[in-house]
């Protein structure tokens, strides 16, 4: 299992649809940075095919005021569970 | 299109994902794959997205005289760095086709480039 | 790459020759047979056909990949354009004491090869 890791917001990249055509079936994809908008409901659709599997880091969504504002579907993490997550791991994989 | 892929995973997947000259990305990955192949790694190349810009047939140095990366690409093979994968939906989405590109390279659809990344050990994205 | 930074000369016949802290040519026009030969004489060696051989395919892999190569390449590059018993890391070894990738890159006139430690 590989942990994916996109800084990127898919409202203004592409980068989230190279992640997710990398992903394997039991990889699971991280946004942090600009990547957390893509948390957001009317974002979280670009990330349709990997239900359960979508992170999002806390720390970066209060930063910006996003906290209260995500998508249910989506696991938040703080700083402490993305450790949790890259030790899980056997390899991360940025998409920047 | 062939989906079921003959993978032959190296030790090293790198994706490149930046086009020629515009910026450092292309360059630096090719570098990586360099030395991880002087060191005896087998090495694969995914291009993806933009990335298979840099496989265009005709590139020039720059405007300045700036070298560009088609050199090093023509040299992969002296490195025995020779699995060359292309993103086949960013090959169309730009217009090309594999008699553009300067090299042999194996497009992959999106199902064969999820497998790709799994079966190597150790991915690094440029 | 080639550093632009002249840290001593050389002195071949009339000419001023700029070398990099690492004694790399920092104009790579200024190479000559006898800046080879000149170079050569710094690391102890008498450059004879075997040797000119070599320097003459590293020329070319730079002038076709404008890079210098790494042993491995080196090896490849040689063993195409000499022949399979040439293009082993023990001949290179006796023609390049040391590290072979790097001292021939220098007699050769071409930059520090960039992948090699």
């Amino acid at each position: 299992m590989k942990l994916h890791i996109v800084n990127r917001s898919p409202a203004s990249s592409q980068v989230y649809a190279q992640a997710v055509t990398a992903m394997g079936p039991d990889d699971r994809l991280l946004l942090i940075e600009d990547g957390v908008q893509g948390a957001l409901p009317q974002l979280v659709r670009y990330y349709e095919d990997i239900p359960g599997r979508l992170y999002v880091l806390r720390e970066d969504l209060e930063a910006r005021g996003l906290l209260g504002r995500c998508d249910g579907s989506v696991l938040v993490v703080d700083v402490d569970g993305f450790v949790q997550l890259t030790e899980e791991a056997e390899q991360t994989v940025s998409w920047y | 299109m062939k989906s079921d892929l003959d993978l032959e995973p190296g030790d090293l997947l790198v994706i490149l994902r930046h086009g020629p000259h515009g910026t450092s990305w292309l360059r630096e990955g090719l570098d990586a794959a360099l030395v991880a192949a002087a060191f005896g790694r087998r090495v694969s190349l995914l291009f993806m997205g933009e990335g298979v810009s840099a496989l265009v047939t005709g590139q020039q140095a720059g405007p300045l005289g700036q070298k560009g990366t088609a050199p090093t690409l023509e040299m992969l093979a002296m490195y025995d760095i020779e699995t060359l994968w292309v993103e086949d939906e960013a090959l169309s989405s730009l217009g090309l086709a594999e008699g553009d590109l300067m090299l042999p390279t194996r497009p992959l659809a999106a199902e064969a480039i999820e497998r790709a990344v799994a079966a190597h050990p150790l991915v690094l994205t440029f | 790459m080639a550093t632009t930074e002249i840290y001593r000369y050389l002195s071949v016949a009339d000419q001023q020759v700029g070398l990099d802290p690492e004694g790399y040519l920092v104009d790579l026009d200024q190479w000559s047979p006898d800046v080879a030969a000149a170079l050569a004489d710094e690391e102890g060696i008498l450059l004879e056909d075997d040797h000119w051989e070599v320097l003459r395919v590293l020329r070319d892999f730079y002038a076709r990949y404008e890079m210098a190569p790494a042993m491995r390449p080196l090896v490849k590059a040689v063993g195409m354009a000499l022949g399979a018993d040439k293009g082993r890391s023990i001949h290179l070894m006796r023609l390049f004491p040391g590290s072979p990738a790097k001292v021939a890159a220098r007699l050769a006139g071409l930059p520090k090869p960039t992948h090699c430690l």
